[in-house]
């Protein structure tokens, strides 16, 4: 059992760069196999279809690799730089991919995959009212905090799509220059 | 561009814009661009090939649809209230498919990030003009009396870059009304 738990996220793992970067449509499941080497009788064994990877590896992704960035929103100190702080730590280069994989797999699919579209609003409410608690604990009052903290949430939609393409210092900039005009 | 562009040509880069739209770059094989533009995939290979029908579909693009919006943005008088009903407007293309699949270079931006030159070459230029657009708007809304401090407009129309990009995500996750809050809680940020 736990031999094939280890394969299981094994796979997963590298089938996170794989739809990051052809995208889910834009990968067969031939290249999953070449990727990760197993082969196709037992991917299907395991996920039923390619559908079945991509949610499964949308769960690993959150599970791994979004719980220490998220958690940052809970720490005391200077509300600008908390938030700065979050935002680039998705950005960082040692990630296994820049960005958010939930943010850019919703980008491909939430319009056409009910499944995928479930997963990235509640992973998106689950951060939104991380942000309510943050602006409230920094006196916020409660209605102004929902507002503020919606465009917190767009702003983390932009800082995993739009800033892709920026320099690290572009990104900062970009970065603290909507935390400034979304809270003050 | 030194290729020689004709009528069958243009004819042939609207189609596969209409493709490309629907299933980014990556999500497109040779195979089914040639079915969809009814030539022979050895056509493509060696006559277009699919990078070269890429780039052109984003100049179709940027000629056809964000040109129009924007130069009609920058026509506006109302100041906020014309930004709001160009965000507005925008919603209703991405909501009743005008637009088909949300915003082609938005997507790509997504989709191929900076792994190619010339696609760079093309987000820069939309992205001035974008940002141009909104400050035309934003000094009218300066002249109206909407924004008090003028040297804030570099900052605001910074930051409006990014509205079609969240817009981009979000208008597939919630319905119109909240899209059009959205949107109207934006423009009181800027003040």
């Amino acid at each position: 059992m736990r031999y094939k738990e280890y394969n299981v996220n094994r796979v997963l793992e590298k089938s996170i760069p794989l739809f990051w970067n052809k995208g889910f449509n834009g990968c067969s499941i031939n290249e999953i196999v070449e990727t990760t080497g197993v082969n196709r009788f037992s991917l299907y064994h395991e996920f039923s279809n390619k559908e079945g990877i991509l949610y499964q590896s949308l769960k690993l992704y959150r599970e791994r690799y979004t719980k220490d960035q998220l958690s940052i929103l809970l720490s005391d100190g200077n509300l600008v730089s908390i938030l700065k702080r979050f935002y680039l730590s998705f950005l960082e280069e040692t990630r296994p991919i820049l960005g958010c994989y939930i943010i850019h797999i919703g980008t491909e699919l939430a319009d056409s995959d009910k499944e995928v579209n479930q997963f990235v609003d509640n992973f998106l409410n689950d951060i939104k009212n991380m942000f309510v608690a943050l602006l409230t604990k920094n006196n916020y009052k409660n209605k102004d905090a929902a507002v503020r903290a919606r465009h917190l949430l767009g702003l983390y939609c932009t800082s995993m799509s739009f800033c892709l393409i920026h320099t690290p210092a572009e990104r900062e900039k970009y970065i603290h220059n909507g935390i400034k005009v979304i809270t003050s | 561009m030194a290729r020689v562009l004709n009528n069958s040509y243009e004819e042939l880069v609207e189609k596969a814009q209409e493709l490309f739209w629907l299933k980014g770059f990556k999500g497109v094989s040779v195979k089914e661009l040639s079915e969809y533009l009814s030539i022979s995939p050895s056509t493509i290979y060696n006559k277009y090939s699919k990078d070269d029908l890429f780039l052109d579909s984003l100049d179709y693009y940027t000629s056809n649809y964000s040109d129009p919006f924007l130069s009609q943005l920058r026509e506006t008088t109302e100041g906020l209230d014309s930004l709001k009903y160009f965000f507005y407007t925008l919603i209703d293309a991405l909501l009743d498919k005008t637009f088909p699949r949300s915003c082609l270079m938005v997507n790509t931006v997504v989709e191929l990030r900076n792994e190619n030159d010339n696609v760079v070459k093309r987000y820069d230029d939309y992205m001035t003009v974008l940002e141009d657009s909104y400050k035309v708007v934003l000094e009218k809304a300066h002249a109206l009396g909407q924004i008090k401090d003028r040297n804030k407009i570099d900052d605001y129309a910074q930051y409006l870059l990014g509205v079609i990009f969240s817009l981009s995500i979000l208008y597939k996750l919630k319905p119109k009304e909240e899209l059009r809050q959205y949107i109207d809680e934006e423009m009181s940020f800027i003040n």
